[in-house]
């Protein structure tokens, strides 16, 4: 208990600090989202009207002091307009502040396809794989806008499982190739169309952006909505650990990933199995097996005898 | 691994991917639904190839006129942009074609060159119903026109002539039109009207 005492509070609670820091950034992607969508209007309204004209014809408070805020914002990096034009995408391709962003699936779809990779876009694949050859599934606990609904769907899971009998169904994990391969296959067949189906955060992506800027109650929701089932029916976080074919390539990209959990061998106890049981994406802490492990923070929030960290992985 | 899969799996390797040609002879839904695409598009087939679906042309759109296809005109064209141009017509303000990741929209200038390059359809004007064809003065859609004096030519009455080799199809004439329903229309390339009615 001394030695619990002596470490930081960073140290001791560096679990729930993590989990904590993971939902705000998933909730920031999601919010981006919808902010960019929003803006495809304020950008029409911006180059149709002029500023003082465009207040009086916002109708409604929030919406007025929300149109001045982001002008006020925007203008500090430049023109309005032409800084709001360097934002836009989904989260499976994305510029921010002019900056791109590829998703590795949506490169292996394009070559599969089109047969060519513009400089562009594989430009922006250096971020994605940089990220996870360091951190290894970073994407999927911090910034995969899915993955927050599916996290919210384990927590009422956890909470449903003190009333009913919730099985827990496990598959080989090679189902992702699958995905990956039929999906790549489909794309060659039809289209690129394929990916809002299997792509849990592509769908999300597209959920938002016919919401808000056309107004329109898209299909996608049902992908979504489909995943989020097979969360609550088969098993905790079924999506990301079975289905998924980003977070498998993700994986496998980081398995040798700088940065993981360590855990202290010498506080471990024999016969605690907690960690591998609460792992959302079926990591072994206990055994050092982390080809999958998101960095979420679950493990260490779990462990009796605070044995595990994250950090620069030992040796 | 076993020398009989080692066998079969590099023959698959090998044949298949020779096969991709044959997937364009390939019945195929979107051959035969034409849709107005943004500025800078490659050809419809090669369009398809290209783009992704990221929607990063609609976003940027200060006009709002690129929207992104749902279910509803088949699989192939999901997550697709088009322009409907009755309602929003594009301005040729050419951003969508400078932020495309894929290269589906070639990357082009918003100068009069460029927009001679953009190659997205013709307008056709239905001469039964134009008002200006029937005596009574209109010329809306020549003053939509951005291409004027070479998309467009008036004649008497402020009659519209387009001269389709330098039509681009933008759709500006189509959503001026006061006509209901509308007397010029635009159509996606490859459709061609003078073939159809031969």
């Amino acid at each position: 208990m001394n030695e619990l005492k002596s470490t930081s509070f960073f140290k001791r609670h560096q679990g729930r600090i993590l989990l904590v820091v993971s939902v705000i950034t998933r909730a920031t992607v999601l919010s981006l989202l919808c902010l960019f969508a929003i803006w495809t209007e304020y950008l029409n309204l911006k180059v149709a009207y002029n500023h003082p004209r465009l207040v009086e014809l916002s109708s409604g408070k929030m919406m007025r002091l929300f149109y001045e805020y982001s002008d006020r914002f925007f203008s500090m990096f430049g023109d309005p307009i032409e800084v709001m034009q360097t934002n836009g995408g989904m989260t499976w391709s994305i510029r921010i502040m002019g900056v791109p962003f590829t998703d590795p699936i949506a490169a292996l779809s394009l070559v599969v396809k089109n047969h060519e990779l513009p400089l562009g876009f594989m430009l922006g694949l250096i971020i994605p794989l940089g990220i996870a050859l360091v951190f290894g599934r970073l994407f999927c606990s911090y910034i995969c806008p899915a993955s927050l609904v599916f996290f919210t769907i384990s927590r009422l899971r956890r909470l449903l499982k003190r009333f009913f009998y919730l099985p827990e169904f496990n598959i080989n994990r090679g189902f992702a190739w699958g995905m990956l391969t039929g999906g790549l296959l489909i794309a060659l067949l039809y289209g690129h169309g394929v990916w809002t189906l299997l792509l849990p955060y592509f769908a999300i992506g597209q959920t938002i952006f016919h919401g808000i800027a056309f107004g329109a109650l898209s299909a996608s929701l049902g992908t979504v909505v489909i995943f989020a089932m097979i969360d609550l029916l088969l098993g905790h976080q079924f999506t990301c650990r079975y289905i998924c074919p980003t977070g498998r390539l993700l994986g496998v990209i980081g398995r040798k990933s700088l940065v993981s959990v360590n855990r202290n061998a010498s506080q471990c106890l024999d016969q605690c199995q907690m960690c591998n049981q609460i792992c959302p994406l079926q990591a072994m802490p206990k055994q050092d097996h982390l080809m999958d492990c998101s960095l979420c923070g679950e493990c260490l929030t779990i462990c009796p005898t605070n044995c595990l960290t994250i950090g620069l992985k030992r040796k | 691994m076993k020398r009989r899969h080692f066998i079969t799996t590099f023959l698959a390797g090998a044949i298949l991917p020779a096969l991709t040609p044959l997937l364009e002879k390939l019945p195929n839904y979107a051959k035969f639904k034409k849709f107005l695409r943004p500025p800078g598009a490659k050809k419809e087939q090669a369009f398809l190839k290209a783009c992704i679906g990221c929607g990063q042309c609609a976003n940027v759109c200060p006009n709002k006129c690129i929207s992104m296809h749902g279910f509803e005109d088949g699989f192939e064209n999901l997550a697709t942009p088009y322009i409907v141009a009755r309602s929003k017509a594009c301005t040729l303000c050419m951003a969508c074609t400078q932020v495309c990741p894929t290269d589906a929209l070639a990357k082009l200038d918003p100068t009069e060159a460029g927009m001679l390059a953009v190659n997205m359809g013709t307008a056709y004007v239905t001469e039964d119903i134009c008002y200006s064809f029937h005596g009574r003065t209109c010329g809306a859609c020549y003053r939509a026109c951005p291409l004027q004096g070479k998309a467009m030519t008036i004649g008497l009455f402020e009659k519209p002539y387009v001269h389709p080799e330098f039509c681009v199809g933008c759709g500006l004439c189509e959503q001026a039109c006061i006509h209901m329903p509308q007397a010029i229309r635009v159509l996606p390339r490859g459709f061609n009207i003078v073939e159809q009615s031969v």
